[in-house]
């Protein structure tokens, strides 16, 4: 079972998905997939404000800022929620000198996103909404929106639930039963 | 008249192409015609937004070309970008085509049957 939470910067989001994967968990073991790559002091800030926000809830936390796919030994069976696609598509793109494509970028996320819902009872799969602001950027960034948006496409289609958060509400925007 | 808007990379068209699987259809990518006959097909502006900029940055006022080609075209579709949830631009120019292309989808929004709004590739009916 597979729900797709996405929202812009503030929306609420990642409340809503820890809340979420409490909710449908049901006493089997939560883990957290934290995607932020740290490379700063800024980074590294970010990352520990987010643990002890998590502290006491129940998460075992793996910090996995590429191929996700490959953490799927060790929480087989249980529930996931993985946080957050935006900064794993740019892990994904920009980790080696040369950008990936778009395309291939997309392929390998998805992938590594199915073999992690096949064999999870519940995931939970937190991605940004960074597509309104009509301004056309640099080729590098335009090619990371375009990568973004079909993965975000592909895991709705995916996801047997998706939700939009804004000002902190969930809307649902699909549900199947 | 339908509009369908929605962020970048979204998909929009494949959304309505979807929609519309088995007519006979035409796709206008940023212009409102092709050198071909467009009677009897249903007709699909895509990137709206492009038409409008693209209008602005050569003085012609896009409102009125829009809305004589939906006159002409009443079952059309129009899809547009939804340009306007960031920063306000440094930049005039841009600064007025945001709000120009806001503005008119509002107006022709109002003047739609129906009113879609898509992001994750899925259609949420807004009107």
């Amino acid at each position: 079972m597979m729900i797709l939470v996405v929202g812009g910067s503030g929306s609420g989001k990642s409340a809503y998905a820890e809340e979420c994967i409490s909710r449908i968990a049901e006493g089997r073991q939560k883990y957290y997939i934290a995607t932020m790559r740290i490379f700063d002091d800024e980074t590294r800030v970010k990352v520990e404000k987010h643990r002890r926000s998590r502290n006491g809830k129940g998460f075992i936390t793996i910090e996995q800022p590429v191929s996700v796919g490959s953490v799927l030994k060790k929480i087989k069976g249980g529930t996931a929620l993985i946080e957050c696609i935006s900064n794993l598509t740019a892990n994904e793109m920009f980790g080696d000198e040369e950008p990936q494509p778009y395309e291939a970028v997309t392929e390998k996320i998805i992938s590594d996103i199915k073999k992690l819902d096949s064999e999870l009872e519940a995931l939970v799969v937190v991605t940004n909404n960074v597509f309104e602001d009509g301004i056309i950027y640099d080729k590098a960034t335009m090619e990371y929106m375009k990568a973004l948006g079909n993965i975000n496409r592909k895991l709705a289609a995916m996801a047997d639930k998706v939700v939009e958060t804004a000002a902190g509400n969930p809307v649902v925007i699909k549900e199947t039963n | 008249m339908k509009l369908v808007i929605g962020g970048f990379a979204q998909g929009k068209l494949d959304y309505v192409l979807e929609q519309i699987k088995h007519e006979d259809y035409m796709v206008l990518d940023g212009k409102l015609g092709c050198g071909e006959a467009l009677s009897g097909k249903q007709v699909i502006v895509d990137h709206l937004h492009r038409l409008i900029r693209e209008c602005l940055e050569s003085g012609i006022d896009p409102e009125e070309k829009i809305f004589d080609f939906v006159e002409k075209h009443p079952g059309c579709i129009l899809i547009s970008d939804e340009i306007g949830n960031g920063i306000v631009p440094v930049d005039g120019f841009e600064r007025e085509y945001r709000e120009r292309t806001g503005r008119l989808l509002i107006k022709l929004a109002a003047s739609a049957q129906e009113v879609v709004r898509v992001i994750c590739g899925i259609g949420q009916k807004i009107k």
